[in-house]
């Protein structure tokens, strides 16, 4: 137990001599001959040290398995007791899950679906509750602490007993809108999105805790002269949100379309993980490792695809506003 | 402009305000929703709990399902404080050791200019996304190749270099102007001053958000002790308490799992009521623009 805890606090403690070797080559600032010296106080080298700890910790536990499932992905992996056996397969079963594996490609859909619906809904509901959040309001305190309790049910346990138990949809609803009715005006992938985001509803709000918080700093570091001149020159509040608020909230919204991207796609009840998860433990054609692997590089690719069009949409909103 | 706040309360109550309160108090009672469901249910008696359609609340609260939960815990062959303490100082040292690593690792990524600083946030972006589970045979077989088979460890080293905190804490640092750093340099302060005086303190909200969340993954994690350790008196407290979900007849299983779910969700719900008062606490009054 003893000689275990000593490496934990090992790495913790990684970073001292580190600090001890800056604050040393700040002290020899008086004399910088060699390059080594120089090296040393440069801040490459007080950067990488500040960074090591945490880069070790993460090239070990996160990088490496990351790269080792790539290539589990073109093998077939049999895991025996103290073994594992890989025979290399080439891309059968990256075709397998694209070609043959209907399931798959229909979850792989339903998801692309999802992130599209979720992603708009939940970076405008939290922007507007972060807005209500920051005004001059009695009790904001109290909101602002409830608003941010659901964090604690989301990455949780405790989530998937009330979706098993169906808490987080909204009783009712369905009754409330007549969804048949409107399918006689409206096309159907329409009332689909809106059959979704109303039973989806709470959901959204519990996925909205950290982006509300992300937007009120963002809020909170705006600058306020410039809300005074554009009321001086007789602007709405209304254009004042369009004008001032929300381009300068843009670096703000794409860290938070980001952040709702990649937090939705890894959430652990996410069809897709729950089918790589089945599948990982499973023997015979379409199961085993190898293919878990192969299926989890193919939605990471289309993850990013996803990721990439809503940065690249963001950003380039972001350059017209610059150029105005 | 109204959303500009710095009091968090002000002392007047405006009649105007009341428009607000229409849009906050119902999204408010769907927020707190979940907690209440969880108490409740912990106290359901058995014929409530299998009652179709379920009632949200507890009619006739009874004390059974911790009884029933208490009772499977002395059963037991290593003594439930054992994981209890084990869960506990994975928990306390995850959460320190990870939020240290993430805001010094943060730290450099957002303030110092350095060749790769970029790259490594790229990398560490795009390892946020990847499947958290196709990792777990990966991650066991390095496990087994650094010899952490059975040690205390291996609780906590996987989950340290938490890439989610990382990511929230360097886009928060981004905004601690480099002028405020320049000027405690010029007074003399060395890195870990600046570090632990400046940045610390200006990041708080980020820094109380990563900690709940270490938190949650330190002290809900089963990963370890389900395949690294085979030493009972290794593992968890997360992991001892899913083990009575299959152990036992259905009747009683479902009561227990309720109790113990409540059991597991209590800590998270401290620690949030302790850590929120510093994320509300610094956006309130941060001195930083």
């Amino acid at each position: 137990m003893r000689e275990k805890d000593k490496k934990t606090i090992k790495t913790g403690e990684a970073a001292q001599p580190a600090a001890v070797a800056v604050k040393g080559a700040k002290k020899k600032s008086g004399a910088p001959d060699g390059k080594f010296k120089r090296f040393l106080k440069s801040e490459t080298f007080s950067g990488y040290l500040f960074v090591l700890p945490w880069l070790i910790g993460f090239c070990v536990f996160v990088a490496y398995p990351v790269i080792q499932t790539l290539v589990f992905s073109f093998s077939d992996v049999s895991i025996r007791p103290g073994a594992i056996e890989t025979t290399f397969k080439g891309f059968e079963n990256f075709a397998y899950a694209l070609v043959t594996d209907s399931k798959f490609t229909q979850a792989l859909g339903e998801y692309a679906m999802e992130i599209i619906l979720y992603v708009p809904v939940i970076t405008v509901v939290s922007l507007i509750l972060a807005m209500l959040l920051s005004s001059k309001l009695k009790g904001t305190g109290f909101f602002r602490t409830i608003f941010f309790l659901p964090v604690i049910i989301t990455s949780g346990p405790v989530i998937q007993i009330f979706i098993e138990q169906g808490v987080a949809s909204f009783p009712g609803v369905d009754e409330l809108i007549n969804f048949t009715e409107l399918a006689e005006t409206m096309p159907q992938f329409l009332i689909n999105a809106l059959q979704f985001l109303t039973s989806e509803f709470i959901m959204i709000l519990w996925f909205s805790g950290i982006q509300i918080l992300v937007f009120m700093t963002g809020l909170q570091k705006m600058d306020k002269s410039m809300y005074e001149a554009a009321k001086i020159d007789g602007a709405t509040k209304w254009e004042m949100f369009w004008k001032i608020t929300l381009p300068a909230l843009n670096p703000t919204i794409v860290l938070n379309v980001i952040f709702t991207v990649v937090m939705q796609s890894v959430f652990s009840l996410n069809p897709i993980i729950i089918k790589i998860g089945n599948d990982m433990n499973g023997t015979g054609e379409g199961a085993g490792y190898g293919y878990a692997s192969a299926m989890a590089w193919i939605y990471f690719i289309v993850m990013l695809v996803i990721l990439g069009l809503a940065v690249l949409i963001f950003k380039k909103h972001e350059k017209k506003v610059k150029r105005l | 402009m109204s959303f500009q706040g710095k009091k968090i309360n002000p002392s007047r109550f405006h009649v105007s305000q009341i428009k607000f309160y229409i849009i906050l108090l119902p999204v408010a009672v769907f927020m707190v929703l979940p907690i209440i469901y969880v108490i409740s249910t912990a106290f359901k008696p058995a014929e409530e709990l299998f009652k179709f359609p379920p009632s949200f609340f507890v009619v006739n609260p009874s004390w059974d399902n911790f009884k029933s939960l208490f009772e499977l815990m002395a059963g037991s062959s290593v003594p439930a404080t054992r994981y209890l303490f084990n869960s506990i100082l994975v928990t306390v040292l995850t959460m320190l050791i990870s939020i240290f690593l993430s805001v010094s690792a943060g730290y450099v990524l957002s303030k110092k200019r350095f060749k790769g600083r970029k790259l490594l946030f790229e990398i560490n972006t795009l390892a946020l996304m990847f499947v958290p589970i196709a990792v777990s045979i990966p991650r066991f077989i390095i496990i087994i190749n650094l010899g952490l088979v059975d040690r205390f460890v291996a609780n906590i080293l996987p989950i340290i270099a938490m890439p989610v905190g990382l990511f929230l804490i360097k886009q928060f640092i981004d905004q601690v102007p480099d002028a405020l750093l320049e000027a405690a340099r010029m007074d003399g302060a060395n890195e870990l001053q600046i570090l632990f005086k400046i940045i610390i303190p200006s990041v708080k909200p980020a820094i109380a958000t990563i900690a709940i969340m270490s938190f949650q993954s330190a002290w809900g994690n089963v990963e370890a002790s389900v395949y690294y350790l085979n030493n009972e008196s290794l593992k968890t407290f997360a992991y001892f308490i899913t083990t009575f979900a299959s152990a036992t007849s259905s009747s009683i299983t479902q009561g227990v799992t309720a109790a113990s779910a409540l059991i597991m969700f209590l800590p998270n719900l401290v620690i949030f009521i302790v850590m929120q008062s510093k994320v509300m606490d610094t956006m309130a009054h941060s001195g930083i623009k």
